[in-house]
């Protein structure tokens, strides 16, 4: 009995002392943000800030470009959200519930393009997006990101739907209800958890990419948080490691609150119904 | 009720409509688009094209980088995959017991894998710094190096430095693949093998791997997959460095088209790529039907 105690509680300890490793990186960013400027060259660095402040974060919001980077990501966040998930609501709901001629190439199109590299389609976007003016906008980040956002929700949504039990629209329809009235008052309510964290990680995809925005967008007013952030890596003679770890906190905020709803839903979305759980 | 069988039929594929018309106007035309241009000379300023035929395919075989970038993008692909699974199932196996404070122990190991890789990059590189980073600081306290390593910019060590990164950011997916299934095998498995005496490694590798082997050979392509195309990761760590290093074919098709401005050479590089990935992609077919008609 007593061993046993033991042996649980050197468990215990063992696995924390393992999570507190992974989870040091994200403490090392959170400590150096809070320190002023000269505390990061400290030797032996400090493991805590000796002189906590947050001008770092007050310098980031007033001297650099950081907050036009926030709101264009908001911006394409937003948009590329709204539009995948209303396509992909519509498109998953059809895939699983209706037959027709092809479906069964279709849904195996969408996991290949799922899988498909970013990079592959990253030169003739370039191209349509040039052509049609759009870049340098925010409304060419949209399009291209609806290339690996749209296969995905397609996926994660119809991992969902296919577990709504289908009684329920018979019933609506037995009932009188039109095949599309079913869809608005009986199938989206229940596919709304689905939805909400098909928009989520959607919104958490577009807000962390790189590539795309890095390539399409050259002019300051217009880039996003990720490239943003990295040409200030690059800008500067002398980095300034706390301003950046301060600008990567901001930048992971949203993230965790997104991740702190996920949390319930995580098998489905990491492997998006590829990996049954 | 043949009718209503036949608006049925339109009805679904009015609702996929919209999602065929991206998928043909975003998806598909742009692949095609991508063949098209491996067969061109284009220069990325002027965008002035020729037809040359397969003469980028034929430079790009006699060009060391391209077999540099290759190999490169094999090791990565392998060092990444194979220390994400056993720090994953380790991990697994670790939070699968009866911990205290759980769920926010699995939240903290997850939570990397949604972090921006922009993030994670600066993170670590701060880490790696080689005059005041906490890595170097900390190995040189603890007697393991004597003098300060600049890991990013020699070879292996940089190599090595990107798979740690790659391992940390992406372990989490097959922490909670395998989490997923470890709660799915039935106890009396494990029961029955304690009344015949067997060990705890015994049980592990006679009732939990073969058990897990079906999600971990999914788990291993889907990684696989995503590793073989990653470039945020390794382009923000190394650029590709020192020497072309770190270079896989991902940073080759970006530094080609973007660089050194010969983008039919670039498009040549992803469908290379584009052949590889339909490799996987059959045997990812060829698994997922193996898995479904044994039903695990």
């Amino acid at each position: 009995m007593i061993r046993q105690r033991i042996g649980l509680a050197l468990y215990n300890l063992a696995v924390w002392v393992v999570v507190l490793a992974i989870a040091f990186p994200l403490f090392w960013m959170l400590s150096t943000a809070l320190k002023p400027n000269d505390e990061t060259f400290a030797l032996p660095p400090t493991l805590l800030p000796v002189h906590p402040t947050l001008e770092q974060f007050q310098r980031l919001l007033t001297e650099t470009p950081f907050t036009t980077f926030f709101v264009n990501s908001v911006i394409v966040g937003l948009c590329t959200t709204v539009l995948v998930v209303s396509v992909a609501v519509l498109g998953a709901y059809g895939l699983v519930r209706f037959r027709f001629p092809g479906r069964e190439l279709i849904a195996h199109l969408v996991l290949f393009t799922y899988l498909l590299p970013a990079v592959l389609l990253l030169l003739p976007l370039y191209l349509i997006i040039s052509r049609l003016g759009l870049a340098n906008s925010l409304a060419g980040l949209v399009i291209a990101y609806t290339t690996f956002a749209l296969p995905f929700a397609l996926w994660l949504l119809r991992s969902f739907i296919v577990a709504i039990p289908i009684d329920m629209e018979e019933a609506a329809m037995v009932d009188g209800a039109s095949r599309m009235r079913a869809f608005v008052e009986v199938v989206i309510p229940q596919a709304l958890p689905g939805i909400i964290s098909t928009s989520l990680f959607t919104f958490i995809m577009s807000w962390n990419e790189y590539l795309y925005a890095m390539v399409f967008i050259n002019v300051d007013t217009s880039k996003t948080l990720p490239p943003g952030v990295l040409t200030m890596l690059n800008q500067n003679q002398n980095v300034e490691w706390a301003l950046l770890m301060a600008a990567s906190v901001l930048m992971s905020v949203p993230v965790l609150v997104g991740f702190s709803f996920l949390q319930s839903h995580l098998t489905r979305g990491f492997g998006s119904g590829a990996v049954k759980g | 009720m043949a009718r209503g069988m036949r608006r049925d039929q339109l009805t679904g594929l009015l609702l996929v409509a919209p999602t065929l018309l991206f998928f043909a106007v975003l998806i598909l035309y742009p692949l095609g688009q991508s063949l098209v241009l491996s067969l061109h000379r284009t220069s990325t300023l002027t965008l002035q094209s020729r037809f040359v035929g397969l003469d980028n395919f034929r430079v790009l075989l006699a060009d060391p980088e391209f077999t540099q970038a290759f190999i490169n993008t094999v090791i990565w692909t392998a060092g990444a995959v194979v220390l994400q699974l056993v720090c994953g199932i380790g991990m697994a196996l670790l939070l699968h017991g009866s911990l205290v404070g759980r769920s926010l122990a699995r939240g903290i190991v997850l939570f990397p894998y949604l972090l921006p890789t922009a993030v994670a990059v600066l993170v670590w590189r701060w880490l790696f710094n080689d005059l005041y980073g906490y890595l170097n600081y900390a190995l040189l306290a603890a007697g393991l190096i004597t003098h300060p390593l600049a890991w990013l910019s020699h070879m292996p060590d940089a190599m090595i430095s990107v798979i740690l990164v790659g391992a940390w950011k992406f372990f989490p997916f097959v922490v909670i693949a395998v989490l997923a299934r470890l709660q799915s095998i039935p106890d009396a498995l494990y029961e029955a093998a304690r009344v015949d005496g067997a060990s705890r490694f015994a049980q592990f590798r006679d009732i939990t791997l073969p058990q897990l082997a079906g999600v971990l050979s999914i788990v291993v392509l889907l990684r696989a997959i995503w590793d073989f195309k990653e470039f945020d990761l390794i382009y923000l760590m190394t650029g590709g460095g020192p020497a072309n290093g770190t270079e896989t074919l991902p940073i080759l098709v970006y530094r080609e088209a973007f660089q050194m401005l010969k983008f039919g050479r670039g498009a040549a590089v992803s469908v290379a790529m584009l052949l590889f990935m339909l490799l996987f992609f059959l045997v990812y077919f060829r698994v997922n039907r193996h898995l479904e008609a044994t039903g695990r």
